[in-house]
């Protein structure tokens, strides 16, 4: 049960809320839900590396958004945006996000450190088991990061090329 | 000691960049090389917040903040950014521009060393990753590369020890490697000196990184390249005593490891005899 809570420093009081599930069965479910509105979180595929990388995307999109300046229309499609090395939203979005075959996928939530937030409103919709975000390097699909980011010796911090856009 | 040598190593630095630089940036280039020298010797000690913070530099807001170094160009503090330990390297606004001057060029500035960072990424040259770059206040949020060492200290303490030049062999060849890959791909870094080259530990690993590309740009001239590596022999030799063959076997390696190299050569030797007290009368 080991949801991770980041303090997002540079856009307080904003904090990423990170949660790791395996086993999953209802991604496309999911991911259908999330896409209509009804769940508020950005739902990652298993082509991250580090935690790390998704709190980076995390931030960028945070500032963005308080900034208006955000390209992608939501908040949480524009986490997955940033985590694409390139410019393309639908391409980032059908890489990085979820898809229906996807047994792994990392949950993002954007919360207020002030607000409470209810962690099992999301997690009841889960068909999977949630498990520690230190088992992310077990469930990361090797094949599908060297395709997404066009490397064949990996290296999370590529994604970053993202941060340098003109606001 | 830092401080002569960087007064030692400035206006040679401005001098050999000049031929490069637009009317504008010259004063910049001078105080920025100035600076640059110094930022490097952040490695060197925890020096936490000794060094006095200007008057309007709104420091970033990170826990564990610690200023490590306060140059004419930017400051450079240290802080835990999203779990992780980060150097964040903020342009100090300068009063004497003008204000419009002044945010176009340090945005400018600022996209440009974080570009030069990520194309360094891309291309497989080490050098700290960007994390995050704020436009709003010009900061660049940066991987904090741990126990670093610059060049400058480790071949003081090389030479201290009773070290010969010798034993930095290694180290010039892997240098002069790292900086033919650097100019492959038409980076100049524009301020090349030992105190900006640093060495992750464990130090006999030789495992470099590039920091500071605050005066770089995209070229793909000799002439720039060639002014790059004037800048660092000039650095090197001015710095550190009795390196001349040191800095000989950085060449012959960057001679033999990149492809476009033999224009670049043949414009350092032109630059070294257009620099200072040099007798241009044939």
């Amino acid at each position: 049960m080991a949801a991770v809570t980041q303090p997002l420093e540079l856009c307080p009081p904003r904090a990423a809320t990170l949660l790791l599930f395996r086993g999953v069965r209802n991604a496309g479910a999911l991911r259908r839900r999330a896409a209509e509105g009804a769940l508020p979180a950005a739902l990652v595929s298993p082509a991250v590396v580090d935690p790390f990388q998704v709190l980076v995307a995390a931030n960028k999109a945070v500032h963005l958004h308080a900034m208006g300046k955000m390209k992608t229309r939501t908040l949480y499609t524009e986490i997955i945006f940033n985590l694409s090395p390139n410019n393309n939203i639908s391409d980032a979005l059908k890489k990085f996000g979820i898809s229906d075959s996807d047994t792994a996928v990392l949950i993002v939530l954007i919360v207020d450190t002030e607000k409470p937030v209810n962690l099992e409103e999301i997690t009841s919709q889960v068909e999977g088991q949630q498990v520690s975000l230190d088992e992310l390097p077990q469930l990361t699909d090797i094949e599908k990061v060297k395709k997404v980011t066009q490397r064949n010796n990996y290296s999370i911090f590529l994604v970053k090329k993202r941060n340098v856009r003109h606001c | 000691m830092a401080a002569a040598v960087a007064g030692g190593v400035g206006p040679v630095v401005a001098e050999a960049a000049a031929p490069g630089a637009g009317a504008e940036t010259k004063a910049e280039v001078g105080a920025g090389a100035e600076t640059k020298a110094e930022v490097g010797a952040e490695t060197k000690a925890e020096v936490g917040a000794e060094a006095e913070l200007e008057a309007e530099v709104v420091p970033p807001p990170l826990p564990g903040l610690q200023l490590v170094q306060q140059g004419a160009e930017a400051c450079v503090f240290r802080g835990r950014f999203l779990g992780r330990e980060a150097v964040a390297k903020l342009r100090v606004p300068k009063r004497y521009r003008h204000p419009a001057l002044e945010e176009r060029l340090s945005r400018r500035r600022t996209a440009q060393e974080a570009r030069a960072l990520l194309r360094c990424r891309r291309a497989g040259i080490p050098a700290p990753a960007v994390y995050f770059v704020d436009h709003v206040t010009n900061c660049i949020y940066l991987e904090d590369i741990a126990g670093a060492v610059a060049v400058q200290d480790h071949i003081e303490s090389v030479q201290r020890r009773g070290g010969d030049a010798g034993s930095l062999l290694p180290l010039s060849k892997k240098l002069g490697a790292l900086l033919a890959r650097l100019h492959d791909e038409d980076l100049i870094h524009g301020d090349l000196t030992t105190a900006n080259v640093l060495l992750r530990p464990p130090v006999e690993k030789l495992d470099l990184v590039l920091i500071d590309f605050g005066l770089s740009f995209v070229s793909g001239l000799a002439e720039d390249k060639g002014v790059d590596l004037y800048v660092l022999e000039k650095a090197f030799l001015s710095v550190h005593a009795g390196v001349e063959t040191v800095f000989e076997t950085l060449l012959k390696t960057y001679a033999a490891t990149s492809k476009k190299s033999g224009p670049v050569i043949k414009k350092l030797d032109e630059v070294r005899l257009r620099g200072r007290k040099r007798s241009m009368v044939g």
